[in-house]
């Protein structure tokens, strides 16, 4: 068996170098990943120890994984194209994060320096300074999450994303129109008009529940999944906090993750490990078709075939998503995602994650009941009805003039 | 290069009777220029066990019409109304233009005995149920199915069986379950899909589910539960292919004593077989929320010989909010 295992060993190690030659000439490969070394011998937070293997083999990728540490997206120009912090910068970004985790939250009871106590606004903003979470103490020695182009930023938009983009504002702008939310002057005829595109962003209306914005709806399910940076106690408890995190359970031949994330909605997501091609280029489903395959010690991810539904920071049905799952070390699962879409961006671009592993007893992944739980939803149509009923019969203002969509005067986000 | 003998020698000595071919095909990832050179139709060598215990992995469907009615049932209307005959019922408006295709299918029954031990005021709630399934089954609505109703419903889901957890991924709206072979602490609110602890007892999971809300139903003929529903399941391997499926179900607020069903489960083997999404939450919108659009907009239809005119109706007082 020893002398197999010799000559099998070897054979992998000869198999496995055409593998990562055609990975870096992909098209839409981001750096190679695992050269940053600079990164992982400055990541303090990181566990030494080898990265561990299930019973069958393969590199473990389970367990409950949430983001711990802040980083922004896009890099800060002055950056420039350095991946990572210096030790002096790092601590000072940590003091600075300490500091603003002192201040009242991003909605508090102020405006530019004045009590807004009684406003429209202060109602406006109530319900997320209610339930304002616990905020991250950490920060990532990287620069940003976009790892590639080197500029550590996005891409232009090509002209036809533009154009869309530009021509959904103008709608969402319009409907706000007149009210105290957006430009003065009188209703806009395109209040009475659909939107030019599929509208998953909060609207100034009511009509069904279509105008309504994708977490109004329960659509929250769409990928890729991006984690923003809560807190885990030093015993890997996640406290008070809306990050999320993602349960992965693995087996020869399909992995599953189950994403606890957007306040409640819970989805679960089976990714079959196949070498079968993907589903028809006419076929398309809502989180687009996954199928993966192992390339080393790297999970590949390949998903295409989404809906015209997508709207990944400005992206549609030409949505193409290779994400990578590497188990770092006992403690650091890398997650490495390249999007591709050249009708949105004039070129492909790589953004990572270094999720932490959370403890396994406490179990803080929990089921999701947002459509089960949406009596928002219906009591918006409701009460938009009842509005409109009351102000046809003269006993309330027109719903058409009031800002229903932008939290009083604030800029939507 | 020892870490790799190592664990060639434990799958060895694990894998017990199975043979070196099985060793070889899961010792290491295959590399990807290697499997595209393969055929797309040739499944993969499938390891017997995962951890020693059964490999369970793969995507499974009931075939029974258990999701209709748990009990022995003939064929009759989705939704029925009085024909000419007392005895005979005919399909009703909202199913007429269906045709054959508005009954439910007939099929044996899944319980012990053919009977479920209701408490005579539960068996009037279950009554008032099946006549009324188009406005309350829940699954009309794209909720979650709860446990067991999603293992009988008819679409497929995959079991992925991991070290410490087995999750199964449901097609119908994506609903899932995790069952924990591990110690963990259990959710802190009542859930649809219930919190399952398993343990195996030899080539048998049994699995205690409990943590259940009393908002899902078994199936579409009304039958209900309880929060204070508590499952216990045995899943047996028959061959690689079927799993004996036994539940056990225990509702003191609902049946007068524990009662039991069992069906076999299928695995797919079509190379093809996957998993797709029927992702109901949208499409239903109109359904349950159309009568408060401003405008209405589904409310004629019109076939060769038949025209649908839709009337909206809101209920009078608390139940216009009925879940």
């Amino acid at each position: 068996m020893r002398v197999k295992g010799n000559r099998y060993v070897f054979l992998m190690a000869l198999a496995a170098v055409p593998i990562v030659a055609a990975g870096l000439v992909q098209r839409t490969a981001g750096q190679n990943p695992s050269s940053s070394a600079k990164g992982e011998s400055s990541a303090k937070s990181a566990a030494n120890g080898a990265a561990p293997k299930t019973a069958w083999g393969a590199p473990d990728l389970q367990g409950i994984w949430s983001n711990v540490a802040v980083v922004p997206f896009e890099r800060p120009k002055q950056y420039g194209e350095r991946q990572f912090l210096t030790e002096d910068e790092h601590q000072k970004a940590v003091d600075a994060l300490l500091k603003r985790d002192q201040l009242p939250g991003r909605d508090s009871r102020e405006s530019q320096g004045k009590d807004i106590r009684g406003t429209e606004k202060d109602v406006a903003r109530a319900y997320n300074e209610h339930w304002f979470g616990d905020k991250p103490t950490e920060v990532s020695y990287r620069t940003s999450q976009i790892i590639d182009p080197p500029d550590g930023r996005m891409p232009a938009y090509t002209p036809e994303a533009q154009a869309r983009m530009k021509k959904q504002k103008e709608y969402l702008d319009a409907l706000l129109q007149g009210t105290s939310g957006g430009k003065p002057g009188p209703i806009s005829p395109m209040r009475y008009q659909p939107p030019p595109d599929y509208n998953l962003d909060r609207m100034n209306r009511a009509d069904g529940p279509e105008d309504r914005s994708a977490e109004e709806r329960c659509f929250l399910d769409r990928l890729p999944i991006v984690l923003a940076a809560g807190p885990l106690t030093p015993d890997g408890r996640p406290v008070g906090s809306f990050a999320g995190e993602v349960r992965i359970v693995e087996s020869p031949e399909s992995v599953d993750f189950y994403y606890d994330v957007g306040q409640g909605s819970g989805f679960n997501r089976v990714v079959p490990i196949t070498n079968r091609p993907h589903l028809a280029k006419d076929v398309r489903e809502y989180w687009g078709d996954s199928i993966a395959h192992w390339e080393g010690e790297t999970l590949v991810v390949d998903v295409t075939n989404f809906t015209h539904e997508s709207d990944f920071r400005g992206s549609r049905e030409n949505l193409h998503l290779i994400e990578r799952y590497q188990r770092v070390n006992p403690k650091t699962l890398r997650i490495t995602i390249t999007v591709d879409d050249p009708t949105t961006w004039v070129k492909p671009f790589t953004f990572v994650q270094e999720l932490r592993k959370n403890a396994d007893k406490p179990n803080m992944v929990y089921e999701g009941g947002c459509h089960e739980g949406n009596q928002a939803l219906l009591d918006m149509l409701v009460n938009t009805r009842a509005a409109e009923k009351l102000f046809s019969e003269g006993k309330g203002p027109d719903p058409a003039k009031e800002d229903n969509a932008s939290g009083g005067g604030a800029v939507p986000e | 290069m020892r870490k790799r003998f190592g664990y060639l020698t434990v799958l060895v000595a694990s894998a017990g009777i199975v043979g070196a071919a099985f060793c070889l095909t899961i010792t290491a990832p295959a590399p990807r220029a290697a499997a595209q050179a393969a055929p797309a139709t040739a499944p993969a060598a499938r390891p017997a066990t995962i951890s020693g215990h059964p490999n369970m992995n793969g995507i499974w469907e009931a075939t029974t019409t258990a999701n209709w009615d748990l009990l022995t049932h003939t064929t009759r209307p989705m939704v029925s109304q009085p024909g000419v005959y007392p005895d005979v019922p005919v399909l009703a408006a909202p199913v007429v233009a269906l045709g054959a295709a508005g009954g439910v299918p007939p099929g044996p029954g899944v319980v012990d005995g053919d009977e479920i031990p209701y408490k005579p005021e539960a068996a009037a709630q279950k009554k008032e149920n099946a006549e009324h399934w188009l406005d309350r089954d829940p699954e009309l609505r794209c909720y979650m199915p709860g446990v067991p109703r999603a293992m009988y419903m008819p679409y497929p889901f995959e079991i992925t069986q991991g070290t410490n957890k087995i999750v199964m991924g449901f097609e119908f709206n994506g609903a899932s379950r995790t069952i924990h072979l591990d110690p963990v602490d259990p959710p802190p609110a009542d859930t649809w899909m219930g919190f399952s602890v398993g343990h195996w007892e030899g080539n048998t999971l049994v699995v205690n589910t409990d943590h259940f809300n009393d908002r899902t139903w078994f199936s579409r003929a009304g039958d209900f539960h309880s929060d204070a529903l508590k499952l216990v399941e045995r899943f047996t391997p028959m061959n690689p292919y079927a799993l004996r499926y036994e539940v056990t179900v225990e509702d003191a607020n609902v049946f007068t004593k524990p009662w039991k069903m069992s069906m076999v489960l299928y695995r797919q083997i079509d190379p093809n077989a996957r998993l797709m999404e029927y992702k109901c939450v949208e499409m239903v919108e109109e359904t349950y929320l159309g009568h408060l659009r401003k405008k209405q907009l589904v409310k004629h239809w019109e076939g060769d010989t038949m025209v649908v005119d839709i009337t909206r109706k809101v209920p009078q007082g608390d139940k216009l909010y009925e879940r």
